[in-house]
């Protein structure tokens, strides 16, 4: 947790964290190996194929090999020493490291070097692949402050450094960085009141148990775990749209709470599915592992990202349970670390095996997931079976079957036929543009090519949306003819109105007749819906009648259109039919003055430039000089086109011919309460359908039957497998038992098996990085060669024994820790203090930091009451500028692409129930350091910026808190202002405030109360800020001025701190 | 109280007794623009970078790299000699036959170079003396998000900083009142296409946040919550940024932790900021001619031609890395008319912009660069009629350009095939072209790194060799 991080940069480039005192041995460890890791190992390291000169230091066996002119590490004697030569060279050509290798070592490493070399060059293999050891709590200067063992092995460090602790902090301080660290939640007055006066010897200690048994330390834990597990509630990649894992979530809170012992709660995540008997919750914690972004791209590849989404895996284990950083031994072999890129693939190995598809997740979560109906759901899931199944079964009996056969056969005997009365053109589109009517009038491509395939009545011509189709002087009427149009049309969607038919003398008069289907809107992902549009005009808009239906036909679905117009110049006149059925239809324009008749050419599509010409399909038109009757229009529409197809006009019936036939059968030909089965069975797959979506899911792991297969790739590219692989663990760490079958089981209780050097260290150390700021390895995402030290080695490997004696219990860990004197510690720091540890490695006092992202928001929500307790469930969407979503989404009917706040209590949720969405997180959480989740992340880095302020001065949020603080202050505080200053700065900080800062909040104060007086109408404006309701009974004035002040007190650095 | 944070300040502070490292981090935390140490690394050519993103791949063949002998492939599948198995994307990949499209665009030559250019782009056209393009950058990804995250982080994955971020860290800022890594966004022209785009193009990655993109956005807040909020005037805000100093420098005394001071400087960067991001964003004062010369949309803003004005008023008040999205460039179907689209809209205030920073004396020490993520298959994706075709993503070279700050002017670079599928001569990859950047930065790709997870991880990664045929 790096605050100064520019400079830490160029100064402990050089220098180790806790420079070593001259005089004291060397430590190998601490001081030598990081410093050949991070200038030798990339060319003499565990990387075989690119290691130079045959040379290896990150091995006693390398570093102290003969060669010929000598060894390369000769103990006691540097200037005899190969290795102290080179890096020594005077020629500068022949130093090492060399000019490409973009290192230089200093000269005070060099020194290092030379003294360690002189002084025996002790060797130690890297300490965290060691077991870690456990040293008696070494004596101390100051026995009385040691309250446990943590105590005893920070002082030592401190004795041998010539430091002092620091006093305890008081109580008031002690029990907020308490409550923060706990439960990431403010403590209440009450609670501050009680231990403030509580004379009890154990006071302390109580308070720790209070707090470690609410269930706001769920939700904490569960804030840091959410980082580790890059958890988001939405895909990641591209369109980027939602996804549920927050079952997922909150099994995690829960698992907390109830204090779920580490091991378990490891072997839960990785392999929960396969335990024997595995429970839903064993199921469900397996999400941890597929939390990963997950991508469905138009046109990307699925192995690619298949290999992704394992790859991902790997790296998540490896860094959340073992601080390594094995994702860099994809390509080649780790260069810093023991790892093989072998050992990377059997690693990827355990996590291949899954039942997941490369692209997936359009419509929400991926497979494989988890069904998490509630009980209603579960008995209507099981009933709506059981009615499909029998509905089914009555209506496909051998006897309905039958009767079906019987009435086709006699129905194909007599020939389809309709009133050709009036007739005037008829395009069946069964392979042309014929006119079929006897007028000859036959249609021609003018641009494009139509295509001719399956339609409603045997083939139909297709457009797409580029092709345009002439059919002569067809449909030609006039104000005062009756006529009628028919026709199947299948709408191709678009984005813009869509022309289908026009017939028209020109584009300004329009005179003539138009059919189109305008704005569409979406009814799922990529698939739209509009309305039907009719016009006939003679002069637009002055003289025509429009109407438009009131339903919307939906993309991709067949309907039958016809309009009738009976020649009376009305609206009235002008009748549309939907598949048969009368359309009620909103009339637009109904003053048709003049003449209909015109020379244009009938259209299929449109000519005007820039406009989208038609995509989709029509079948079997039909022009008549006479108005069709309903009945006819009904029969056109639902009859004639079953008694065609059985006519054989298509040739031999398609599966959907069948089918349509079959339903056709059941709801006009067959008994009535076969009707009503079949209508029931359309409704209740219906339902089914519907159900399905509403019940929740959540991603999990599985194991596919045929297990896929796992090669290195070379260059870790998923075009290039080479040699196949089994799972496996590295070799540098404890082998998976003898017999063991190697699966993500294996893998999970190997990971907890004491025998790993690495699971309790790095756990107990991010447990340490949550209360101190830092680790005790900085460096907590990464234990290996290239990580940092540790601070007190011996500190952390004691801790890493006690976990596991503790039978990993978290609460009894982190007890110890919020217990010791350590902790307690105020964290003051003078000049001096800075000077020597600025990032208080050596914890001669308490921590000081920002507070991470989510607690900011959620303190400001907490003191002035706002905060919704609610624990877990879906996730909120609290105030957002407008916009931040939308300007760089997809849209197109996916979920998640543009935001919908929230109203009411979901407003005040703790933040970490706020909608993730990765490619647009939330914007407050970000400029406050919260990580895109796009990756694990093992600790945040934390900055001071302006953009931090502005957040903090301006955000709605931030207002609101303030606006309700105040108005808790005018009633709760009394008149005076000293008091009501008090009351808001005891909120916010949890401290008594000092004269000196109660006077500046007057001033404050009492400037604004001018300003709003003699401005009533800004403080209107100011108190409009957040929906929660102001209290009319205040004055606004008042409670303008006062909320200026709350809003300056949320502004503190104390406030946003944990002292 | 006013705090003015100047480096005097922060000087005079020294010598009351913070010492060296607790001043030089205050110093450097405050913003004030420190550059890394050892940065440059050589004398720069370029002072600052505009890059305009063009999202989605525009069609390098419709554009700039003519191929006249495609009208006698019109309607050919592509020979499989040329493809060689190159791996295309799902959406082609199914289709029985990949038919040439020839582009329906009259190309002419201009400039005293003679560079080829469509009658797309007639105002990029007149520049074309002042450019250099580069008919052959290159990338293996071929879908939109890897391609995108690539050339703006130099990963197809997700995880790292992104070019502004890098520059950003390595060369800090020039002006105390401004981020030094600006994002501005504009959205399609172009009817049907609709790629979406993400914060972590603009992201830090695993650099400290400080160092992310900040976007300034048309409209009431041009960055996220900068405006005071309804009902607090301007006087307000001052006193209550003083009431906050006045505490925090209280608490600053009784705890001595150096994040106090440096969050008073913070505070009073915001107040600058709120005027200064404001008058940036304030083009009222720009003269009719300006706004002739960038067209029409130029005075719509949150338009293309909107942030190329911002861009030039960014690069006069010195900030670092300006990038620029326009979205809309993905023309998988209806090409011709929407490419044309997309370029009504973007190529007028593009060429304006270069004419504009070469005005005022600008375009030496500012690097533009104008690009996709990838080009588009000399194919036809969807049915290829005379009028009407698609083309799908292609990676293996489109053409890009790059002028000002440290480039030659007026070279086109690189050859491809005659179906412009493949690179002929002079390829140069993303990697190359990042590198090429930082170079002009006086940067040297390989040395500026930021070790995260134990590697020195660089833009570049292990890749990237500066190209330099196109520095001047």
């Amino acid at each position: 947790m790096k605050k100064t991080l520019g400079i830490v940069l160029f100064i402990a480039g050089v220098v180790p964290a806790l420079p070593a005192d001259s005089n004291s041995a060397i430590d190998f460890s601490r001081e030598i190996r990081p410093i050949l890791s991070d200038n030798c190992f990339q060319c003499h390291g565990p990387d075989e194929k690119h290691r130079l000169a045959n040379l290896r230091l990150d091995i006693r066996e390398g570093a102290f090999a003969q060669r010929r002119n000598g060894s390369i590490i000769v103990p006691g004697d540097s200037a005899k020493s190969l290795l102290f030569q080179r890096i020594n060279h005077a020629d500068k050509a022949r130093r090492m490291p060399p000019a490409m290798a973009e290192r230089t070592l200093s000269d005070k490493q060099i020194d290092l070097i030379r003294r360690w070399i002189d002084s025996g060059a002790q060797w130690q293999t890297h300490w965290a692949f060691t077991p870690p050891q456990r040293l008696e709590a070494p004596a101390v200067s100051n026995a009385k402050w040691v309250r446990n063992p943590i105590d005893a092995f920070v002082l030592a460090r401190l004795d041998h450094e010539g430091l002092k602790p620091s006093p305890e902090a008081d109580r008031r301080t002690l029990l907020r960085r308490l409550s923060f660290d706990v439960t990431g939640l403010p403590p209440s007055k009450a609670e501050i009141d009680a231990f403030v006066n509580d004379k009890s010897a154990d006071a302390y200690e109580k308070q720790v148990d209070r707090l470690l048994a609410s269930k706001r330390y769920g939700e904490r834990m569960a804030m840091q775990w959410l980082d580790v597990a890059r958890y988001a509630d939405s895909h990641g990649y591209h369109i980027d749209s939602h996804r549920d894992m927050y079952p997922w979530r909150d099994w995690l809170i829960r698992s907390f709470n109830s204090n779920l012992p580490f091991d378990r709660f490891t072997v839960m995540q990785i392999a929960g599915d396969l335990l024997p008997n595995a429970t839903q919750e064993d199921k469900i914690a397996t999400g941890f592992n597929r939390n990963h972004m997950i991508n469905f791209e138009g046109g990307a590849i699925p192995e690619e990202y298949q290999t992704e989404y394992v790859v991902d895996r790997v790296e998540t284990t490896s860094t959340a349970f073992m601080g390594l950083t094995m994702g860099c031994a994809r390509c080649h072999s780790h260069k810093y670390d023991p790892i093989s890129q072998k050992e990377f693939y059997q690693f990827f190995a355990f996590f291949n095996t899954t039942s997941e598809k490369g692209l997936d997740g359009r419509e929400g979560n991926a497979k494989p997931f988890l069904k998490l109906p509630t009980p209603a759901q579960e008995s209507r899931e099981k009933e709506l079976e059981q009615l499909i199944k029998s509905t089914q079964a009555a209506l496909e009996a051998p006897e309905v079957k039958q009767a079906q056969q019987e009435w086709q056969s006699t129905l194909a005997a007599h020939p389809a036929a309709l009133n050709h009365d009036g007739l005037v053109a008829h395009f069946e589109m069964d392979g042309s543009l014929v006119d079929s009517s006897g007028r000859y009038q036959h249609g021609r491509t003018l641009a494009g090519d139509p295509t001719f395939s399956g339609g409603r009545i045997a083939k139909a011509v297709g457009f797409d949306g580029q092709t345009l189709v002439s059919l002569g002087n067809t449909g030609s009427f006039d104000r005062g003819d009756a006529a009628s149009m028919a026709v199947w049309v299948n709408y191709g969607g678009a984005k813009q109105p869509m022309p289908v038919f026009e017939k028209i003398a020109d584009a300004k008069s329009r005179r003539g007749f138009e059919v189109w289907f305008d704005e569409p809107v979406l009814v799922a992902i990529q698939r739209r819906a509009a309305h039907v549009m009719v016009r006939l005009s003679s002069d637009y808009p002055a003289s025509a009648i429009e109407i438009r239906s009131t339903h919307r036909l939906t993309q991709g679905e067949w309907n039958h259109l016809t309009f009738t117009y009976d020649g009376s110049g009305k609206a009235a006149g002008l009748l549309l039919f939907v598949n048969g059925k009368p359309e009620v239809v909103d009339v637009l324009h109904d003053a048709l003055g003049g003449p209909l008749a015109n020379q244009g050419e009938l259209l299929i599509g449109a000519k005007e430039p820039d406009a989208k010409t038609f995509s989709g399909s029509i079948d079997d038109l039909r022009f008549y000089s006479r108005v069709l009757p309903a009945s006819e229009v009904d029969y056109t529409a639902v009859h004639y086109p079953m008694r065609a197809i059985l006519s054989g006009i298509g040739g031999k019936l398609t599966t959907n011919e069948e089918a349509r036939l079959r339903d056709y059968y059941l709801r006009y030909v067959a008994s009535p309460d076969l009707h009503t089965k079949q209508a029931n069975l359309a409704d209740y797959r219906k339902q089914s359908g519907k159900l399905q979506k509403e019940i929740l899911t959540t991603m999990v792991m599985d194991e596919e039957e045929k297990p896929r297969e796992t090669f290195v790739l070379g260059r870790g590219d998923y075009r290039n497998p080479t040699d196949k692989v089994t799972p496996g663990v590295p070799a540098v760490l404890s082998p998976l038992p003898a017999g063991v079958k190697p699966d993500r089981l294996a893998l999970a209780r190997w990971l907890v098996d004491p025998a790993n050097p690495l699971t309790a260290r790095v756990t107990v150390n991010r447990y340490w990085q949550m209360y101190f700021g830092l680790g005790l390895v900085k460096s907590a995402e990464n234990f290996g060669s290239q990580g940092e030290p540790p601070s007190n080695p011996e500190l952390l490997d004691w801790l890493a024994t006690e976990f596991v004696q503790l039978k990993w219990d978290v609460k009894a860990m982190q007890r110890m820790m919020l217990t010791s004197a350590a902790y307690r510690q105020s964290s003051r720091v003078t000049p001096e203090l800075l000077e020597k540890d600025p990032e208080n490695r050596l914890l001669a006092r308490g921590p000081r930091f920002r507070l991470p992202a989510e607690m900011i928001r959620d303190n400001a929500l907490a003191v002035s009451g706002l905060l919704n307790p609610a624990v877990g469930g879906t996730s909120v969407f609290p105030y957002q500028p407008a916009g931040i979503w939308e300007e760089l989404a997809f849209g197109d009917g996916f979920s998640m692409q543009s935001y919908v706040q929230s109203h009411g209590p979901d407003l005040y949720r703790r933040s970490m129930y706020t909608f993730w969405k990765r490619t647009a997180p939330p914007a407050q959480m970000l400029v406050f350091d919260a990580p895109d989740r796009e990756k694990c992340t093992a600790r945040r880095l934390v900055t001071n910026t302006p953009l931090q302020a502005l957040v903090l001065l301006n955000d709605p949020t931030y207002l609101e808190s303030a606006r309700v603080l105040a108005a808790r202050a005018i009633e709760e505080a009394g008149k005076d202002p000293a008091r009501r200053a008090a009351f808001i700065f005891e909120a916010a900080t949890e401290r008594r405030p000092e004269k000196r800062e109660i006077a500046v909040l007057i001033k404050l104060a009492r400037q604004q109360m001018a300003v709003y007086t003699k401005d009533s109408g800004a403080a209107h404006e100011l108190l409009k800020v957040g929906e929660a309701p102001v209290d009319e009974k205040l004055n606004p004035s008042e409670l303008a001025a006062w909320t200026t002040v709350a809003s300056a007190v949320l502004n503190l650095d104390e406030t946003i701190t944990k002292e | 109280m006013t705090l003015e944070p100047t480096r005097r300040h922060f000087f005079g502070r020294a010598a009351t007794g913070i010492g060296v490292t607790a001043l030089a981090s205050l110093f450097e935390r405050a913003g004030l623009g420190a550059m890394l140490p050892g940065l440059p690394h050589f004398p720069p050519r370029a002072k600052r970078v505009i890059y305009l993103h063009q999202s989605g791949g525009p069609s390098q063949l419709d554009m700039f790299d003519y191929k006249p002998g495609l009208r006698k492939f019109q309607g050919v599948d592509l020979p499989g000699s040329v493809r060689m198995g190159q791996r295309i994307t799902g959406m082609t990949s199914g289709q029985s036959t990949l038919p040439v499209a020839s582009p329906i665009f009259e190309f002419k030559q201009h400039g005293q170079n003679g560079a080829w250019a469509s009658e797309l782009v007639p105002h990029m056209a007149k520049i074309v003396d002042d450019l250099t393009i580069i008919k052959t950058v290159n990338t293996d990804a071929i879908n939109h998000d890897p391609a995108i995250t690539f050339i703006q982080t130099g990963s197809q994955q997700p995880g790292r900083p992104s070019m502004g971020s890098w520059v950003s860290y390595g060369l800090g800022s020039e002006n105390e009142n401004m981020p030094s890594f600006v994002v501005l966004l504009s959205q399609a022209h172009a009817i049907n296409t609709d790629q979406p785009l993400f914060s972590r193009l603009w992201s830090s990655g695993f650099l400290p946040s400080k160092y992310q993109g900040v976007r300034f956005r048309s409209g009431a807040d041009p960055v996220l919550y900068l405006s005071d909020p309804p009902g607090i005037s301007r006087s307000t805000r001052r006193q209550m940024l003083d009431g906050i100093a006045a505490l925090d420098k209280m608490r600053s005394e009784e705890f001595g932790d150096p994040e106090i001071e440096t969050r008073i400087g913070q505070y009073e960067m915001a107040y600058r900021m709120q005027s200064s991001v404001p008058d940036l964003m304030d083009l009222s004062k720009e003269p009719d001619s300006v706004f002739e010369m960038y067209g029409p949309e130029s005075r719509k803003p949150g338009t293309y031609a909107a942030n190329c004005l911002l861009a030039r008023r960014l690069a006069e008040r010195n900030v670092r890395f300006v990038q620029l999205y326009h979205r809309g460039w993905d023309q998988h179907n209806d090409l011709p008319r929407d490419l044309a689209l997309q370029c009504r809209g973007t190529d007028q205030p593009t060429a304006a912009l270069i004419t504009d920073l070469k005005q005022r004396g600008l375009l030496d020490d500012t690097l533009v660069i104008w690009g996709g993520e990838f080009g588009r298959t000399v194919y036809c994706q969807g049915k290829l009629s005379q009028e009407n075709y698609g083309r799908d993503h292609h990676g293996r070279c489109f053409t890009m350009w790059v002028a000002g700050g440290g480039m030659k002017r007026g070279q086109v670079i690189g050859e491809t095939d005659e179906f412009g599928y493949n690179i002929v001569s002079d390829p140069v990859s993303v990697y190359d072209l990042q590198a090429t950047i930082m170079h002009c930065l006086g940067v040297d790709h390989t040395r500026l790194t930021y070790k995260f997870q134990g590697r020195h991880f660089r833009l570049t990664d292990v890749h990237g060799e500066v190209f330099k045929k196109i520095l001047a």
